[in-house]
């Protein structure tokens, strides 16, 4: 038998769903074949992971949140009409136009004024020797107190 | 307290038949919705959610058909429905679970398991590989073998479940079979694990 067959037919012998011959010829080629054998250990482990994920330990809390679940939905379900748009519909419509109007009374509030270049150099010149004490007391006077 | 009668006392609205019935099939649901989605949070909160359902709409069960196959169908329907709903955010998850290992089931169950981190990083990844060579299959596909191999259904029960004949069922679980293990020899000839 070659390999290839094997392969193909390994899953289902090892469910143990073949005709009782081709189960023997199986068992024979494993005997021998050290490449089939190593493919079927694969294929075992895998196996083994599904029969340990069947076994699911039962959530002791399971019930206990299933009623709050449904406790909840039910409040939802039993609000009136004018609520269950205000959440759904209402809600998010007010949120989005605060958030617009947001963006753009701020993009309003940080525009810069456009400024007059003449008022501007005038500016410069009238304040900025007052403001600059290096011109009224040098460093070296400074110093020398 | 017996199937029937747990369904004529939900049918009234009794709360004690509805604490019986989740606690006789919580497990069956469970682990159907996990066997589809692979995620026991994701798994316990559509699990919540199918025993709403069956809570809210018992008056619409029919009698004819067993409780357990009902179950099924919800469980397997809310857990598509999951899958769908969340393909978009799948890009997202990948960075959670990476940062959070929170897609692991394995790991949860297994605390004791950490004395040996080698085993434990190569099961994680076989865990994961498998996972998504059985996402990978197509719709009936998945949803026969996970019905057969996490709930250990036979052909009869599942094609009941599904809505199909018998022998399509066995298709099904022989095609699937095959494509995994066209994906797992695939990888165990690159290494992949």
């Amino acid at each position: 038998m070659k390999c290839n067959s094997i392969h193909k037919n390994l899953i289902f012998y090892l469910d143990g769903e073949l005709p009782p011959q081709e189960m023997e010829d199986i068992k024979n080629h494993l005997s021998e074949c050290k490449e089939c054998v190593a493919f079927a250990e694969e294929l075992q482990k895998t196996q083994a992971i599904l029969a340990a994920e069947k076994s699911v330990e039962p959530n002791p809390f399971f019930y206990t949140r299933l009623k709050a679940k449904m406790e909840a939905e039910e409040t939802v379900d039993s609000a009136p009409r004018w609520q269950q748009a205000w959440v759904k519909v209402l809600q998010p419509a007010l949120f989005s136009f605060l958030l617009v109007a947001g963006v753009y009374f701020g993009s309003k509030i940080g525009k810069p004024e456009p400024i007059n270049v003449a008022v501007a150099n005038f500016a410069d010149e009238q304040v900025i020797p007052y403001l600059n004490e290096m011109d009224t007391e040098p460093i070296e006077a400074f110093l020398m107190e | 307290m017996k199937e029937t009668e747990i369904i004529n006392r939900l049918q009234q609205g009794d709360e004690q038949a509805f604490k019986q019935l989740v606690g006789n099939y919580q497990e069956l649901v469970v682990t159907t919705c996990f066997g589809l989605v692979h995620n026991m949070e994701d798994a316990e909160d559509i699990a919540q959610d199918v025993f709403i359902e069956v809570f809210r709409s018992v008056d619409k069960f029919r009698a004819d058909s067993k409780l357990s196959t009902w179950l099924y169908r919800i469980s397997v329907n809310r857990s598509l429905n999951f899958i769908r709903d969340n393909k978009r955010r799948k890009w997202f998850w990948s960075f959670e679970d990476a940062a959070e290992n929170k897609n692991n089931p394995l790991e949860k169950r297994t605390h004791g398991a950490s004395e040996n981190p080698e085993y434990e990083f190569e099961n994680n990844q076989r865990t994961q590989f498998l996972h998504q060579a059985i996402d990978s299959l197509p719709k009936n596909q998945r949803i026969a073998f996970t019905l057969n191999k996490y709930e250990d259904l036979n052909y009869n029960e599942i094609s009941e479940i599904m809505d199909l004949s018998k022998s399509s069922v066995e298709s099904l679980i022989h095609r699937a079979k095959i494509n995994l293990q066209k994906k797992l020899y695939a990888c165990y000839k690159k290494k992949c694990i």
